[in-house]
């Protein structure tokens, strides 16, 4: 039979636990009173949708396997005039590192971010829905964000690096060259007026306002503030989106995402609330109410400022300025990407290993509609 | 660890041919040697013939230095003919000397990393050192019986192991956590310098018991704190070490004694563990204590205890392959025998005759002793050159690439435009050599590697680089402007680079090109690099290939980089003297 330690060694066994209690929750206790409240976590990521007139877009890593160098990115397209999805992704550079697009002009450019010996990034354009492709080059790494490259009306492109510098290429032709100039750095960004104002910290998007002027946006350390800026005659300036310290915008605010839409933009900001969407006339912005944006991993625009959002097997919709958010039916396994349909409808395009299966929104339910089994080129970039 | 790891496999077959070969070169320089000095020895005794038994006052050695002397001097021996097993040049830096180094800190780990980066750099010459290094030294240690010869070995025993202590054995893994006697801390390398250091001192020491009570004292002291640490220990790691060992390739029986010691000392981890403390901390009272009685018994309770640990926890330490000593415990044996005989010098001399008229031997001793530094010396000339020269050995680069084909005929001509759109024809570069390669400027993985040899290979060649033009052709169908070739040559720091030319063109001249050298170039889908054999030739000044080789890299390291810069260097100057 056991017996219990003698009440004295017991009595000290319960002291010494309270005073490691104790000792253990004062070094837990917060030493300051305020604190600043962090965007909720959204995990990076390149997996993205967009609209242009060639066709809808979608883009999305395949290969399942654990060495990322053996995981692929692929660019799908469903053409204007079709319904169903075909592969399209640009030949003769491995893209383990990533791929990041951005349609105007009548074309899309798709950027290859760098990955293992490559420090650069190439480029290719098609202005023919992906059926063939003209190479260009970025001498420099593209940065690890959807909002990396922009193309205004004019051809003109922007393209954001991984240490924060804006170049600009003033000619789709110059930017199949490679003569890109520097547009702003981020230091000098950060040392703008309005980037002291609001406490840039980093830029993650880049697009053109509906001046066609070039438009910055990133993360501020200022609550409340989001960090949009307009190029105006080679001077920074703010874009005027401030969002009320006690509302949705408590605490610091980043910006996830930004297009261009017809007469102006739409982004996607991370706030203390969640995750809102915004959009701007050129003289004021409208602000959606925030939703949860806990476990978010991917998001995208679709046409006329709408947008969408993935993560946990959730999806929300918002249509455009002065909507509120929908929550789609459960997404199907695997799910990495949405893109927009006809009307509210959705197409969801889910990855195992290398086949895509994409899944369409009808009737408040999904429906498989196509499989595409793209020969992933396993060991090609070891 | 940054420079240590070759990439290649331990039992890659060239380099085990290549160290093959060294061992057996230099075992027949070796063996021309000590013929060389026997001859003279007999040649001089022949002169002066040898002193006759009983004349002469040489007294008999101390049986507890002969004790050391001869165990540690077939130790050194032993541990020299394991180096010479063929999975050690490729894999002693990888397969031993970094994962011994992984759980020390980043200090430590930083200097094993110089030591691991020099061996992979060489790892024939510094294969072959060890081997021809620690047999020396164990001969050395037999044949010189007394005097300086003798003492210098056991100093050149501490020097070795202290070499070995330190890269070979990160310390003995003190820095590290989980230390266990059990196991082989402090290191076996550190005993086979504590006895060094024992031989190394004037023989009068030998010949007083204080040398025994110091050196037993020591031994207690360290058997104590050694008891103290297992204390510490925590439960399951015995378990877990001896069940990780049973893994090691061996014998069935051996490895069935150890999974069922495993099992045993997991059921009973804090028994063992006990038992383990008790012993020690016994034994090292015992020593302490300096009464020959009491050591006795604890010499020979320790004797029995420590081939236990060697059989049950440490599986003999040779096994696998790449088992460098026998581990911790037979030395130790032969060090606190030797204690306990030194404690009792006097009984033990007057039963030595024999040896004293051993001793009385010095000429032929001294000439053995001589072939025993010479061994030494053949062993570390070599890797001494090597080391001092900063680039590896070409032997890696063969074991990747296979052997290069020798041709002599001549390379088909073509007119590209280089990086600065000037045209460049391969008949325009006549009177050099041309080291040619092709580059995917876009490539991820090979091409930047090899246009980092090449670089290097024209940094090598010093003067003679203004003879060789250092060439690569675009291998890419889309990516494939002179925008592309520049921004290549950005990234890898080739514009400044002389005699360098990254020749590019229109998709005919291109293709015309890699039909004309053999490669095949061509876009994949779904993401893919373009894929294009990775292949070099060496081009005369006359204009005639003269070596074709693959350049694929293979695992890239700073070792397999430098040795394929050597190598397209060695088929440069070749193609020079050829012209």
């Amino acid at each position: 039979m056991s017996r219990g330690p003698a009440p004295r060694i017991r009595a000290l066994r319960v002291g010494l636990a309270l005073a490691c209690a104790g000792l253990a929750a004062g070094c837990g206790a917060p030493t300051a009173t305020v604190a600043v409240t962090r965007p909720p976590a959204v995990t990076g990521s390149l997996s993205t949708s967009l609209t242009t007139a060639q066709g809808t877009w979608a883009i999305a890593v395949m290969g399942g396997s654990a060495a990322s160098h053996d995981n692929f990115w692929q660019l799908f397209v469903r053409r204007a005039d079709a319904g169903r999805w075909s592969m399209v992704t640009p030949e003769g550079v491995a893209d383990n590192g990533g791929l990041v697009a951005a349609g105007g002009n009548g074309s899309l450019v798709v950027g290859f971010r760098p990955s293992q010996e490559l420090a650069y990034s190439p480029l290719a354009t098609s202005t023919d829905a992906g059926l063939n492709w003209t190479p260009g080059l970025l001498d420099a790494a593209l940065a690890d964000t959807p909002g990396a490259i922009a193309v205004g009306p004019s051809g003109r492109t922007l393209a954001l690096l991984q240490d924060g510098t804006i170049e600009a290429a003033p000619t789709a032709g110059d930017a199949a060259a490679g003569r890109w100039v520097p547009l702003a750095t981020l230091t000098a960004l950060a040392a703008s007026a309005p980037g002291r104002s609001c406490g840039l910290e980093g830029v993650s998007a880049v697009s053109f306002g509906p001046d066609h002027n070039p438009i910055a946006a990133g993360t501020c350390a200022r609550p409340g503030a989001a960090g949009v800026f307009t190029d105006v005659g080679g001077t920074w300036r703010s874009a005027g989106l401030t969002l009320p310290t006690g509302g949705p915008g408590r605490g610091t605010v980043r910006v996830l995402g930004l297009t261009a839409i017809p007469g102006g933009n739409a982004a996607l900001l991370a706030t203390g609330d969640g995750l809102l969407a915004a959009w701007w006339d050129g003289t004021r912005w409208t602000v959606s109410a925030p939703v949860t944006a806990d476990g978010v991993r991917a998001l995208g625009f679709g046409p006329g400022g709408s947008a969408w959002l993935l993560g946990g097997g959730r999806a929300e919709t918002i249509a455009g300025a002065g909507s509120t958010w929908r929550a789609l039916p459960p997404v199907p396994a695997g799910t990495a990407v949405l893109a927009p349909g006809t009307g509210e409808s959705y197409d969801a395009l889910a990855v195992a290993g290398s086949r895509l299966t994409v899944w369409r929104l009808a009737r408040e339910a999904w429906g498989k509609v196509q499989q595409i089994s793209v020969p992933v080129q396993y060991g090609s970039s070891g | 660890m940054p420079g240590m790891n070759s990439g290649l496999s331990p039992g890659d077959p060239t380099l085990v041919a290549a160290f093959r070969s060294a061992l057996l070169h230099q075992g027949a320089i070796a063996l021309i040697m000590l013929v060389f000095l026997w001859l003279l020895w007999a040649a001089a005794r022949t002169w002066r013939p040898a002193a006759s038994p009983g004349t002469g006052g040489a007294t008999a050695e101390a049986r507890a230095r002969w004790l050391l002397r001869t165990g540690f001097g077939v130790l050194w021996i032993f541990d020299g003919i394991l180096q010479a097993q063929p999975k050690m040049a490729g894999g002693l830096a990888t397969q031993v000397m970094e994962p011994i180094a992984a759980s020390s800190p980043g200090w430590v780990q930083h200097l094993v990393n110089w030591g691991g980066t020099a061996w992979s750099y060489h790892p024939v010459q510094a294969g072959a050192a060890s081997v021809w290094i620690q047999v020396g030294i164990g001969t050395w240690l037999i044949v010189a019986v007394r005097g300086p010869w003798s003492r210098l070995a056991g100093a050149a025993s501490v020097t070795w192991g202290l070499i070995v202590w330190v890269f070979g054995e990160s310390f003995g893994g003190i820095f590290a956590p989980g230390l266990s006697w059990l196991t082989g801390a402090p290191g076996a390398v550190l005993i086979y310098v504590v006895a060094g250091a024992l031989i190394a001192l004037p023989e009068g020491a030998w010949r007083v018991p204080r040398t025994g009570r110091l050196l037993l004292a020591g031994l207690g002291l360290f058997f104590v704190a050694m008891a103290v640490l297992q204390a510490w220990s925590k439960p399951g790691t015995l378990s877990g070490m001896v069940a990780e060992m049973a893994r090691t390739p061996q014998p069935r029986f051996l490895s069935s004694l150890l999974s069922g010691f495993a099992s045993f000392a997991t059921r009973y981890g804090v028994a063992v563990n006990l038992v383990v403390v008790i012993a020690l901390a016994a034994m090292g009272a015992a020593f302490l204590t300096g009464r020959p009685r009491l050591v006795r018994y604890a010499m020979w309770s320790g004797i029995v205890f420590c081939l236990a640990d060697w059989v049950l926890v440490q599986d003999l330490g040779v096994l696998g392959g790449l088992g460098t000593d026998p581990n911790s415990m037979i030395p130790l044996i032969v060090l606190f025998s030797a204690g306990y005989l030194a404690l009792t010098p006097a009984v033990h001399e007057a039963e030595a005759p024999a040896r004293a008229a051993e001793a009385k031997r010095p000429g032929a001793r001294s000439v053995a002793a001589a072939g025993a530094l010479a061994l030494i010396l053949l062993g570390a000339a070599p890797m001494a050159a090597a080391a001092v020269n900063r680039t590896a050995d070409p032997i890696l680069a063969l074991a990747i690439s296979g052997d290069s084909t020798r041709l002599n005929i001549p390379a088909p001509d073509f007119s590209l435009t280089d990086q600065n759109g000037r045209t460049v024809s391969l008949a325009s570069l006549r009177g050099k050599v041309v080291l040619m390669t092709f580059l995917d400027p876009v490539c991820t993985s090979d091409c930047p590697i090899i246009a980092q040899e090449f670089k290097q290979t024209g940094q090598m060649l010093g003067a003679q680089a203004a003879n060789v033009e250092l060439v690569a052709v675009v291998a890419n169908p889309t990516y494939r402007s002179t925008a592309f070739t520049r921004a290549f040559d950005r990234q890898e720091g080739l514009t400044t680079v002389p005699d360098w030319l990254y020749l590019t063109g229109s998709l005919g001249q291109l293709g015309a090109v890699w039909r004309h050298y053999g490669v095949a170039v061509e876009n994949l889908p779904a993401g893919a690099m373009a894929a294009h054999n990775d292949l070099a030739v060496v081009i005369d000044p006359a204009g005639r290939i003269r070596q074709e080789l693959s350049s694929d890299p293979g695992p890239a390291t700073s070792s397999t980089r430098s040795s394929f810069s050597v190598l397209l260097g060695q088929y440069a100057k070749q193609a020079l003297r050829q012209s």
